[in-house]
């Protein structure tokens, strides 16, 4: 298989014209000691058969959602302003496909572009420990390269997996080489950092690029990351993931073209920073080969959250805990939450900056508001698409909750997504108490969602924008997707 | 400590900055820096790492596309023609460098001529020379928002962190955009800064100027369809700031204000006579003229009489390299240049070539070479110096040091020898009347009435380019 890869990607840049100078046996480098090189063997090395029944399955639920979400985020303003950026530029044959946009094609680094934006569009991805998004950064660019590689030799379910693994592998790896990663993000948006990794990790993968190449791409890549927190909450997050896919797969696509960077990049040098440049503390560790014992993918051990409503993962635990006080004041019946009960609202949060805003005045600023959504789930009882809503935002009843709110940070509440709690109290206006908790939210990591939840929630998303037909065969593409000789399938049903 | 205002004064000064504004010393030290980021470019359109970044950009097109230097009839969409001639200008270190130490022109100038190629009305050389100067002055302002900046790089690469700044605040400039957009645009492209420095060194680090040139631009673009980013961006912690370890910011003052005073004339560029860092300008220097005492005392330079060089560099591991094996470390080695300099008694283009980085002779007194670090050496190109001293085999020791180098900007290159560097740069790729035209052009930019004729002087190759490019291996 690796063979026929590379045979036929060769006439594929002929055909593109691409000046293509005559490739020199590449001389194999004697196994190197260092981090990076042990990345280059591992991303080159492994196989489809490492994946194990538990990832398989772990895996192509992310799959599921990240399409899903990638759909319903093709509806949003910022989506619409970079698709119109994109289809200025194209390539001769526009082959890539656009989520939820059938007329549309774009090259594949745009594709991935904005299918990553619309992924990240809403916060309605997934979230792994240590903080990133990890299936937008990768998802979208394992995409379009499918979609580029010639007809008779697409990659076979299986060895789409093996590359959306890879991808998702190397950036748990690259997580645990800083104690600063275990924490909610202060300085760079973690996205920007391991994702661009991840992205050029599956390409080159996807690409049976050699040792040298993989390791390559990965240190291209690290000259492609990092973006500031401070963007966050605002229209130009959902460029991260779209910036990170797009720019790992350029990554690859330039190692395959015989660039060279830092073969020392992962690793540690004084004085020199590679891709420790991005975190105050950085202890790298070689990733083992995936030799006949296997290997054990972190996936295995650390599943993902997946999120009910489109907002950051932290406010998810408020809404949890606002919710049960909903429901304690309305009742078996269902009633209305009036806001002229409430006499105050005390949050107990982690301290964290960019999701602390008392009155958000964008969509963007509402998703990164523990204020916002904790009132929402308050009044409403649970955080949906809708909330999000101009209509919703300006409502009289939830502007009065707002400024009722109060915010404190116990010192037993670590800015962490796999140790904080989400608390509420509510004083009514005659002068009871009520409180909730919540530190596992449903769809946490620790209380996965169930796989009817997750169908449900990708129905909802998909719907929004393919007709039920195109939807079912989704879930089921990718339901069989590691059995499926091809990935076309999965591709033809995107829009 | 949340100071707001920086943004919204950058983005009202980039709006405001006009014409009126250029005084007569930033004009002529601007045009030296247009004049010389061109010449480099062009040659730099003959390196490997230009070819695989043109190879790449070529999977594009679009509707208005721009020109790509030094080819005859080459375009592309203007964020990779901006990619690309930025990594050109980078392609062979050969570009201009400022204190603090960034390369300004690269990042800025190949974004301005692409897009300058896409508006209905083609921008006057004023209009071009204003919007380079913005692009040159929101570099230096932010540098100076901390004072690692002042201090050779460690973490990341100066122009992927203040490059793609400038580039978006010079394309913003170019495009009109209002004042809230420009803010706009240094948030969007705040978040594609930061490349690690790792990658000096190597055959990507010219791709850091190009993708900060290219990805200013974009943007530049996004900023004006109405794409938002935080409009805080340089004064809330979690912003810009995360790229150093100390930050202190401050407004840019308004335009209109009497206090306004452009950094460039304070501060000059450096421009290079040699293809490589900096710091080996000193190195070269040094050796030169340690070279000619011991020619001095005994003669000739003999390979086989010397026991030991010693050089006295300050600390800069990215630059200390005993054995370079690529063009891109030999660029990068105080050892090699100063052995360069002692072996040919020059140092020119063609010895980072292959054939002259792999020869018995060098090899043979690089292992002769040994480096100190002195205490009072600092890795600043404010202040450093290098000392050379040859120990000859006969016990005898011939020392020199060099405190500013010629082309440092305490002793800038003269016009005539930097016109020189431009013409023997650019008659690699371009035919006489070429060069003569961006000479021209350039020289008296501030009369031209549309920059475009630039683009057809620097599309005017020779014929004989297809012939170098396969002889020439740079």
């Amino acid at each position: 298989m690796i063979s026929t890869l590379q045979k036929t990607i060769r006439p594929v840049w002929a055909v593109r014209g691409l000046h293509r100078s005559a490739v020199e046996d590449l001389k194999r480098p004697a196994p190197e000691d260092t981090v990076t090189a042990s990345y280059g063997k591992f991303i080159s090395e492994v196989k489809p058969q490492h994946l194990s029944p538990v990832v398989l399955h772990r895996s192509k639920r992310m799959v599921l959602d990240s399409i899903g979400v990638g759909l319903i985020g093709s509806t949003t303003d910022v989506f619409e302003l970079v698709l119109r950026h994109c289809q200025h530029m194209y390539a001769p044959d526009h082959i890539s496909s656009v989520y939820g946009r059938g007329g549309t094609r774009l090259s594949p680094i745009l594709a991935a572009f904005v299918n990553g934006v619309a992924t990240h569009s809403m916060d309605f991805d997934d979230t792994w420990h240590p903080a990133t998004h990890p299936s937008g950064a990768v998802l979208p660019a394992v995409l379009a390269l499918s979609d580029m590689l010639p007809a008779n030799s697409k990659p076979s379910g299986l060895d789409f997996l093996l590359a959306f693994n890879v991808g998702l592998e190397i950036q748990g790896r690259l997580l645990r080489f800083s104690n600063e990663a275990q924490n909610i993000p202060k300085r760079f948006h973690p996205p920007t950092v391991v994702g661009t990794m991840g992205s050029a990790a599956a390409c080159a993968r996807l690409l049976s690029l050699d040792h040298s190449q993989c390791g390559h791409a990965l240190a291209i890549a690290a000259s492609l990351a990092g973006a500031p927190m401070a963007n966050a909450a605002t229209q130009s997050k959902p460029l991260h993931i779209g910036n990170a896919s797009r720019l790992g797969l350029e990554a690859a696509l330039l190692a395959s073209q015989g660039l060279e960077a830092s073969p020392l990049i992962l690793d540690a040098v004084a004085g020199v920073a590679g891709f420790s440049a991005f975190y105050e503390d950085y202890v790298p560790q070689p990733i083992p080969s995936p030799d006949a014992d296997g290997h054990v993918f972190l996936l295995e051990k650390q599943d993902i959250g997946f999120k009910s409503f489109p907002a950051h993962l932290g406010m998810h635990f408020v809404a949890d805990a606002a919710a049960s006080v909903h429901n304690l004041l309305v009742g078996v019946d269902h009633g209305t939450v009036s806001q002229a009960k409430v006499q105050e609202i005390l949050l107990r949060v982690p301290k964290s900056k960019y999701i602390n805003r008392p009155f958000p005045e964008s969509e963007h600023e509402a998703r990164h508001s523990f204020q916002f959504n904790a009132c929402t789930a308050l009044l409403d009882g649970e955080v949906n698409v809708q909330s999000f809503s101009p209509a919703s935002m300006r409502r009289p009843e939830l502007l009065a909750l707002l400024s009722r709110v109060h915010v404190e940070h116990p010192k037993d509440n670590p800015a962490s997504f796999n140790s904080m709690y989400g608390e509420i109290q509510v004083t009514l206006v005659g002068g009871e108490v009520l409180r909730g908790r919540c530190d596992t939210f449903y769809g946490h990591w620790r209380n996965p969602l169930s796989n009817e939840s997750l169908r449900k929630k990708f129905r909802n998303n998909a719907g929004a924008v393919l007709p039920s037909e195109k939807v079912e065969a989704l879930i089921d593409a990718v339901e069989e997707m590691d059995k499926r000789e091809d990935c076309c399938a999965l591709l033809s049903h995107l829009h | 400590m949340l100071r707001k205002g920086i943004t919204g004064s950058f983005g009202a000064a980039i709006h405001g900055l006009n014409t009126p504004q250029l005084t007569d010393g930033v004009i002529n030290r601007s045009k030296r820096m247009m004049l010389d980021t061109l010449g480099v470019g062009l040659i730099g359109t003959r390196t490997d790492v230009f070819k695989k970044a043109l190879a790449y950009s070529k999977l594009f097109r679009s509707d208005e596309m721009s020109r790509v230097w030094g080819q005859t009839e080459l375009s592309l969409p203007p964020p990779y023609a901006a990619f690309v001639n930025g990594i050109a200008v980078h392609s062979m270190d050969f570009d201009d460098t400022w204190h603090p130490a960034t390369h300004p022109s690269g990042a800025v100038l190949p974004a301005l001529l692409a897009l300058a190629k896409t508006l209905p009305r083609p921008p006057s050389g004023l209009d071009l020379l204003l919007a380079f100067n913005v692009g040159i002055e929101v570099q230096g302002r932010l540098m100076r928002f901390s004072r690692e900046a002042y201090s050779i790089p460690e973490r990341f690469h100066p122009p992927s962190v203040v490059g793609v700044m400038g580039s978006a605040a010079a394309s913003a400039k170019l495009l009109g955009l209002s004042p809230a957009q420009c803010a706009h645009a240094l948030a969007i492209a705040a978040s594609s800064a930061g490349a690690p420095l790792a990658n000096a060194a190597t055959q990507t680090k010219p791709l850091h100027v190009g993708n900060a040139a290219r990805r200013g631009l974009e943007a530049a673009q996004l900023a004006r369809m109405g794409l938002e980013g935080n409009p805080d961006i340089l004064d809330v912690s979690g912003g810009f700031g995360v790229y150093y370890k100390d930050y202190g910011p401050s407004a840019m003052e308004g335009s209109s204000s009497t206090d306004f005073r452009w950094i460039l004339e304070d501060q000059d560029v450096a421009f290079k006579r040699i293809p490589a860092h900096l710091g080996m300008h000193w190195a070269v220097d040094a050796a030169l003229a340690a070279r000619a005492k011991l020619v001095a005392a005994v003669g000739n330079f003999d390979l086989g009489r010397v026991r030991k060089v010693t050089l006295r560099v300050p600390p800069s591991k990215y630059v200390n390299c005993a054995f370079p094996a690529t063009e891109h470390q030999a660029r990068h080695s105080f050892q090699f240049n100063a052995s360069s300099a002692l072996l040919d008694n020059k140092v020119t283009v063609s010895s980072f070539s292959r054939a002259h980085v792999d020869r018995p002779a060098l090899k043979e007194l690089l292992s002769k070479v040994q480096v100190e670090t002195p205490g009072d050496n600092p890795p600043s190109f404010d202040q450093m110096y290098c000392e050379v001293e040859i120990e000859t085999a006969q016990g005898q020791s011939h020392a020199a040091r060099c405190d500013t180098f010629y082309g440092h900007w305490r002793k800038p290159l003269s016009q005539e020898d930097l016109v020189e560097k431009f013409s023997v740069n650019a008659s690699s790729v371009l035919c006489t009347e070429g060069v003569e035209g961006v000479i021209d052009v350039v020289g008296n930019i501030e009369s031209v009435r549309e920059c475009s004729i630039l683009n057809a002087y620097l599309s005017m190759t020779s014929g004989e380019e297809e012939q170098l490019y396969s002889t020439r291996s740079m």
